[in-house]
């Protein structure tokens, strides 16, 4: 029964949100907030607990849009090139120190790389007024080698430290969660989803074919840029908010579709509340493993994720797929 | 033409189409199609089949010349209204569509806001897939695959179906079955369907023919008229006749090539 | 049998057998590349600046020392102008030189030596050991001795204060602090004080800001890093606003001396037992 097993998903999402709130180094009793306990509660746990569950809810329907829109079970909101930009962009502030913003200075600069790579993406592809998944494909993998080559030329001109802070953002960095952020990254985030969900029966349609999608009454073009603009938002606002971590946007729609299904009506909220749920509770263990020392939650998507994915892959060859 | 039928639903006047800078593939194409005909659309490969069932479903601009939907233009019908009037199957059905079957052929229902009255299930036990309902396309055979697509386009309620070579890659057990299904909607529910094929046998089967050369009509009719010796030579470049058979059946004889 | 032939002869063989090991021995090098920006501080401040020929784009003091050509970085020097410079010897350290390097140094016939000492408790025996190497044992004990005493001056102060618990900030935002292993956690114990991080795997970890609420620092140290370091701070501060640092205005910031096992680490030292005191 469908419901039953959406049920059940939500319910265990629910609890590993609660249980990243309240669990961690130490135990946070709610009944029983004092002081030190209740800043720690307010000022840390919670932005941090929500930003990881808009980075990983974000990150989780861009994967299902993606794998839909392109047609690929690889697919991946990073295959863009997205991250890359991003990455380029938040080493130069974190290497250099800049200040520019205030605060949200390694976010923003995050957020214009990603941008501008998203741009150029969409710009490459396009081609006689539409975006063409295999151009779109080539173009972010391109742009993916050239940001992170320039990535590389700055490590290698920059001091230890800087290297470092960059490593470390990188992989994920939830530590720098904060309420100023949070607005931003919601914004963008919400708007991104509120396009896929709204369009997931085209989404449905695209997956036969751009044909069969024309030929039940949906502009392939139309729906695949919109997808693209959605897809775009989403990643950039992600990847700003806490750095480029990996695997949930290629792993967890397959898990969705695995449990309930392919029709995107149903995945792409389901792909939102669990995506959110793997980015924190792997964001507990990269908290807990090692105190007070983090690991960061990118390295432990990894850890989890890699196996996973090579698991997903002998399954298919059983299959004949 | 099409005397016993009252109502043209498509035409095509005119209508040519090239990509942008290259030859044209289609050139000053006429004819039309009426409520409940059924129309095999003969040609070689490369004929212009696939484009002209393009043009006719509205995925292809023509260059030239114009295409009326029920009167209209085809290019003032906003795209869920174009949906529920016409339907494209293209030649390959992707294997890999992660979908079951009963998802795909609910599919059909997205053009309309209301849904129509047929249900997921009526569409299914029409193409004889009911037991199939929760299986993934990915593990039926090609025909039942193609059946559970023709469910879809049922579901859709289009009243003209656009078929690239369905029978294209089937065994002979599942065209004949494909090919009486279809004939079975036609007569029970006055759908009209043009078919693309390159089988002449199959074309034989049909009331009514089109032959396609390099994007113009060589004929059309019935096939004693339009699969005639002189206009198969010029279609597919072989020497082939169809001969009657003394029990009414027909065969097909080849001939040497010149 | 020509018994004073004889003699002489023995004389030249052994004069030729002590000619090598002589020449070895007695020159100390005139030509000095420093590989660590500790080390080229070490060396002007020995009184040796005049024999240094190279240094890296790191070495930023003192002053005099960024006239000297540079050969590139600390793990990635440039082997071509470290030849071309024609030096007779070359010193690294074990913390941020490359041993492969060094090795590769000594396969071109480069002479060198590698500095030791990574502990504040190291450095005076390791500067003299290396003004052994250098020829220049006394300039060294020298500057050894001084700081020696420097340290002395203010591990004395062990008796009377109460032990009070510190953090030393490298950068805010990430959190990375000072941990076991480094001159700033030597230091802090050296004062009599804690350090909240020095049970931390890392040396630099990535801390949790939750972990430094719970601990409650009373003093908080940042580095500067960076020139609006304290804007950078600004954030962080806010969210630990609660720890007895923060709320009794004990938060300074310090300047690099200590992040260099070099002369600086005396200065460093006493700037930090100024503040806790």
């Amino acid at each position: 029964m469908p419901k039953l097993k959406i049920l059940l998903l939500t319910l265990i999402s629910s609890l590993i949100l609660l249980s990243s709130l309240f669990f961690g180094q130490n135990t946070i009793n709610p009944f029983d907030l004092r002081g030190a306990e209740k800043d720690i509660l307010f000022s840390i746990r919670l932005p941090r607990v929500i930003v990881a569950f808009l980075m990983g809810s974000a990150l989780g329907v861009s994967g299902a849009v993606l794998q839909g829109m392109l047609r690929n079970p690889l697919a991946d909101p990073y295959i863009l090139g997205i991250s890359s930009g991003a990455a380029l962009a938040a080493a130069f502030g974190l290497v250099t120190g800049s200040y520019l913003f205030g605060q949200l200075s390694i976010p923003f600069s995050a957020f214009f790389g990603a941008s501008v790579v998203s741009v150029l993406v969409g710009a490459f592809g396009w081609k006689k007024g539409r975006l063409l998944p295999e151009r779109l494909l080539l173009a972010g993998v391109g742009l993916s080698f050239l940001f992170y080559a320039l990535l590389m030329l700055l490590i290698s001109m920059s001091s230890y430290e800087g290297v470092r802070r960059t490593m470390l953002w990188i992989f994920g960095d939830l530590s720098l969660a904060d309420w100023s952020l949070i607005p931003y990254g919601l914004v963008f985030i919400i708007a991104g989803m509120y396009i896929s969900v709204c369009r997931s029966k085209a989404l449905n349609a695209l997956m036969l074919g751009d044909d069969l999608a024309h030929s039940l009454g949906f502009s392939a073009h139309r729906e695949r840029l919109l997808f693209f603009i959605s897809v775009a938002l989403m990643t950039s606002a992600s990847v700003s908010l806490g750095g480029t971590i990996g695997f949930i946007g290629l792993l967890v729609p397959h898990i969705v579709r695995f449990i309930i299904g392919a029709d995107n009506r149903i995945v792409i909220p389901v792909c939102a509340v669990s995506g959110g749920a793997f980015l924190c509770g792997a964001d507990l263990i990269g908290r807990s493993i090692a105190p007070p020392m983090e690991i960061p939650s990118g390295i432990i998507t990894a850890v989890i994720g890699s196996p996973y994915f090579l698991y997903l892959l002998r399954k298919r060859d059983v299959l004949g797929t | 033409m099409s005397s016993e039928h009252n109502q043209t639903i498509l035409e095509l006047a005119g209508t040519g189409f090239r990509y942008s800078g290259n030859k044209p593939l289609i050139k000053d194409l006429t004819f039309s199609v009426g409520n409940g005909e059924f129309i095999g659309l003969l040609g070689a490969n490369g004929s212009g089949k696939s484009t002209i069932l393009k043009l006719a479903g509205g995925i292809l601009k023509p260059s030239d010349g114009h295409i009326n939907l029920w009167g209209k233009q085809l290019g003032s019908y906003s795209n869920k209204d174009r949906a529920k009037l016409l339907c494209y199957l293209p030649q390959l059905l992707d294997m890999n569509i992660p979908f079951k079957v009963g998802e795909l052929v609910s599919m059909g229902l997205y053009p309309y806001d209301i849904p129509p009255e047929i249900s997921v299930d009526d569409a299914l036990a029409l193409v004889g897939l009911l037991d199939k309902s929760g299986s993934y396309l990915a593990n039926l055979s090609g025909g039942e695959r193609r059946r559970a697509f023709i469910a879809m386009t049922l579901l859709q309620g289009a009243g003209l179906l656009l078929l690239d070579e369905p029978l294209a890659n089937l065994d002979i057990k599942y065209q004949l079955e494909i090919h009486r299904l279809l004939k079975d909607l036609k007569d029970t529910k006055n759908i009209s369907v043009i078919m693309a094929l390159h089988d002449i046998n199959m074309a034989l089967q049909f009331k009514k023919v089109m032959l396609i050369k390099e994007g113009k009509i060589l004929g059309i009719g019935e096939p004693e008229n339009v699969l005639k010796r002189e206009l198969l030579k010029e279609a597919f470049d072989v020497d082939i006749e169809v001969r009657k058979q003394n029990g009414g059946g027909t065969w097909l004889s080849y001939g040497e090539s010149s | 049998m020509n018994i004073p032939g004889l003699h002489f002869l023995y004389l030249l063989v052994v004069i030729f057998l002590m000619l090598p090991a002589s020449l070895a021995c007695t020159e100390p090098p005139k030509r000095i590349i420093s590989l660590a920006p500790n080390l080229t501080e070490i060396l002007y401040a020995a009184g040796l600046g005049e024999k240094v020929v190279g240094v890296t784009a790191f070495c930023d003091k003192p002053e005099e020392a960024k006239k000297n050509p540079k050969v590139g970085g600390m793990s990635n020097p440039s082997l071509e102008s470290i030849v071309s410079l024609n030096p007779d010897i070359v010193v690294l350290t074990t913390d941020g030189n490359l041993r492969e390097f060094e090795e590769r140094l000594r396969s071109l016939m480069i002479r060198t030596y590698v500095f030791k000492a990574r502990r504040i408790s190291e450095l005076p025996g390791g500067i003299r050991d290396m003004g052994s190497a250098l020829g220049e044992k006394e300039k060294a004990n020298y500057l050894a001795r001084e700081i020696e005493a420097g340290i002395r001056k203010f591990s004395v102060s062990l008796q009377h204060p109460v032990k009070k618990k510190v953090l030393f900030i490298i950068w805010p935002e990430p959190l990375i602090v000072a941990g076991p292993g480094t001159a700033i956690d030597e230091a802090i114990t050296l004062l009599g004080h804690e350090n909240i991080a020095s049970h931390s795997v890392v040396s630099y970890p990535k801390y949790s800001i939750e972990a430094v609420i719970r601990q409650s620092p009373d003093v908080i140290f940042i580095g500067k890093g960076h020139i609006q370091i304290k804007e950078m701070s600004g954030g962080l501060l806010k969210k630990i606003a609660s720890v007895p640092a923060v709320k009794n205005k004990k938060i300074f910031f310090l300047g690099d001396d200590l992040y260099r096992m070099g002369p600086g680490i005396v200065k460093g030292i006493g700037e930090m037992s100024a503040c806790l005191n």
